[in-house]
């Protein structure tokens, strides 16, 4: 039955050769931990892909009760974390999962950097993934600020200001945003739309070049 | 032709597993996190006392407003709701004035054309003084009612019935 | 595309399908593993697999932090609360902490915000050309590794410093927050004799601190021998000595009643 819905589709759109590709390749011996154990260090990338599902997932999740507004974001907070199930447990995946997937990312970049993997032909890879790593620290300027209770708006006021003390385009950054003069309203509703709509796209579409370079350029060799 | 399990199937049984054990891992905190309001039991039927003295009852519909508290995630505040109360046959029923239709209100006699009757100025349907439905007219139901108790000589409404 | 003069004779060009790819175009294939002369497995089902494992046991531990460590949520935001610490996400406490230097703040404050992130950034970006040479052995390139661990050092010493100035901090800030914000025992002879001296005058009526530090919590962070040395030999240049003037007897019931001050 399966078989037959598959052949039926495959029949049409010719997909056996996309997950063939990915299927088949051979992966050598030298990422594979199973062979070498220090090897676990080539898992570090995984890893931060995988944290980067729990991320979207949780965060996914966390939007069914969160609204983003002076005064009732705290309160939606507050209500997800202690009056609905599990809402702690998945606000936690969320808070701690953004720390984790920074350290995840600062790992894999180290293994990148130290097993010289960013070399000809991979130069654009490594760029690729500097921009993830800067995109990845924008969604965890951006997310501090959405719980809105002290620290997330002091923490942010802070950071505008450093970006506002850059010359002569330090106060357009500014403004920008806090999309008006203070850190208030109009601030903590672009903050949302940049942490759940702009860098989440961007992120994606990183993730996509990145992993389509994996795949064409396959993985460095053994040192 | 034996049915012995090949290396290859093995390993895709076994990856398949592992996918359900993470998937599930992830998941499950957060569908229960999702569906939490469809399995939270109702706030329970509070009963409020509208202020009306139950000699003031009669075979006449009045219509009654009380105010119930609700509570909406972070929210809460005080909903007015309304109820016809009447006394039918000697029994207290308190209907809602929602129209079993499409929702709209309804009211007694509002209509002079269609005395004695609930009616409702959307779709024109009507209902009889106990709350049943018409037939030939839209709706499909008779009114909710609500749950209704006699305290000190005067009466208190509680929840909607559960038909 | 040659034209030949006698017409025909064209040059074929080969397409893919329907497009205008020409099909002899020289192909990009990733490269054969048969260069690496050791095993090698398929992607699916068997590394997959061992990559999975290892997420699954990253999921146990990760599930089993989560469950311990609620997340953290303090009060709402309130501008008007002058006293609070503001401290950034750990990850960005480095460039935080950098700011807190001279040579990187006041009017060299672009150094800090500017120059040295923008350094360490660009050369990370452009790391592939800067390091060109083929050799790939960490311990073959010094010089790239050298000043890769001096970052790394450097960074972790920046945020090891931040987080250990805002300790300290915390403990003396004005105003900072406190979880138990009730005075405990308010209706005592040591409260009294803190309202009657000057004391409430920078430590403020709630004990939630005004010039001076809040001593909301005190009896968790000091002894009754250092609230006695900083009563009568004043503290850190900026509460003077002598400011009780009271009898031993009342400095002593005054001391007990700060010791009492615990939060949770």
């Amino acid at each position: 039955m399966l078989r037959a819905i598959y052949d039926w589709v495959d029949e049409r759109l010719d997909i056996t050769p996309l997950w063939r590709d990915v299927a088949d390749h051979e992966v050598p011996e030298h990422v594979n931990p199973a062979h070498h154990f220090s090897a676990f260090i080539y898992c570090f990338g995984g890893l931060t892909f995988f944290v980067v599902v729990i991320q979207i997932l949780s965060g996914m999740f966390l939007a069914m009760y969160y609204v983003p507004d002076i005064i009732n974001a705290h309160a939606s907070v507050k209500f997800l974390q202690n009056e609905v199930a599990m809402g702690a447990i998945v606000r936690g995946m969320h808070h701690w999962g953004a720390s984790v997937a920074i350290v995840m990312l600062f790992l894999h970049t180290l293994r990148v950097f130290f097993t010289g993997s960013y070399k000809h032909p991979r130069e654009f890879n490594w760029v690729v993934g500097m921009l993830i790593f800067f995109v990845m620290l924008g969604l965890g300027f951006t997310g501090y600020l959405l719980p809105w209770d002290n620290k997330a708006y002091f923490a942010t006021k802070v950071g505008v200001q450093i970006a506002a003390s850059v010359p002569y385009l330090g106060p357009y950054i500014a403004t920008f945003l806090q999309g008006g003069d203070i850190v208030g309203a109009q601030t903590i509703a672009r903050f949302f739309a940049l942490h759940v709509f702009f860098f989440p796209a961007a992120l994606l579409a990183l993730l996509g070049a990145h992993f389509i370079l994996i795949r064409r350029q396959g993985i460095s060799g053994p040192l | 032709m034996s049915k012995k399990l090949s290396r290859r199937q093995f390993l895709t049984y076994t990856l398949g597993s592992t996918a359900g054990f993470l998937g599930a891992g992830m998941l499950f905190p957060m569908v229960r996190f999702a569906v939490d309001p469809a399995l939270k039991k109702g706030q329970g039927g509070n009963f409020i006392d509208v202020n009306l003295p139950l000699s003031e009852v009669t075979d006449k519909p009045r219509s009654v407003q009380f105010k119930v508290h609700k509570k909406d995630g972070w929210y809460s505040f005080d909903e007015v709701l309304t109820a016809w109360v009447l006394r039918d046959k000697g029994k207290i029923i308190a209907l809602s004035p929602i129209c079993k239709h499409l929702g709209c209100t309804v009211s007694w006699e509002a209509n002079p054309q269609y005395p004695n009757t609930f009616f409702c100025p959307c779709h024109f349907g009507r209902y009889t003084k106990d709350g049943t439905n018409i037939p030939g007219t839209p709706p499909p139901k008779p009114l909710d009612r609500y749950e209704t108790k006699e305290a000190n000589g005067k009466l208190l409404i509680g929840p909607l019935m559960q038909t | 595309m040659a034209h030949n003069q006698d017409g025909n004779h064209k040059e074929q060009v080969h397409y893919v399908g329907d497009s205008r790819v020409r099909a002899n175009r020289k192909k990009m294939y990733p490269p054969d593993y048969t260069e690496f002369p050791h095993k090698s497995e398929a992607f699916f089902p068997d590394f997959l697999l061992k990559e999975w494992m290892v997420a699954a046991v990253f999921l146990v531990g990760f599930m089993t932090l989560v469950m311990a460590e609620e997340p953290p949520l303090g009060d709402i935001a309130d501008p008007t609360n002058t006293g609070f610490l503001p401290v950034p996400d750990w990850y960005f406490l480095f460039m935080y902490q950098l700011l807190k230097y001279k040579w990187a703040s006041g009017p060299f404050v672009v150094i800090g915000t500017l120059v040295l992130p923008g350094i360490l950034f660009t050369s990370l970006i452009l790391a592939p050309w800067l390091d060109r040479s083929k050799e790939r052995r960490p311990s073959k390139r010094p010089v790239t590794i050298g000043l890769m661990l001096v970052a790394i050092v450097s960074v972790c010493a920046l945020t090891w410093a931040a987080e250990a100035e805002h300790e300290t901090q915390l403990e003396s800030a004005v105003g900072s927050p406190t979880k138990n914000k009730q005075i405990v025992d308010a209706n005592s002879e040591g409260h009294k004799l803190y309202q009657e001296n000057a004391c409430i005058r920078c430590h403020g009526e709630q004990l939630q601190g005004k010039n001076g530090p809040p001593l909301l919590g005190v009896g968790n962070r000091r002894t009754a021998e250092q609230i006695n040395e900083y009563i009568n030999e004043g503290k850190g240049g900026v509460m003077p000595a002598g400011m009780f003037q009271g009898s031993p007897e009342q400095q002593k019931i005054l001391v007990n009643w700060l010791m009492e001050q615990k939060q949770k």
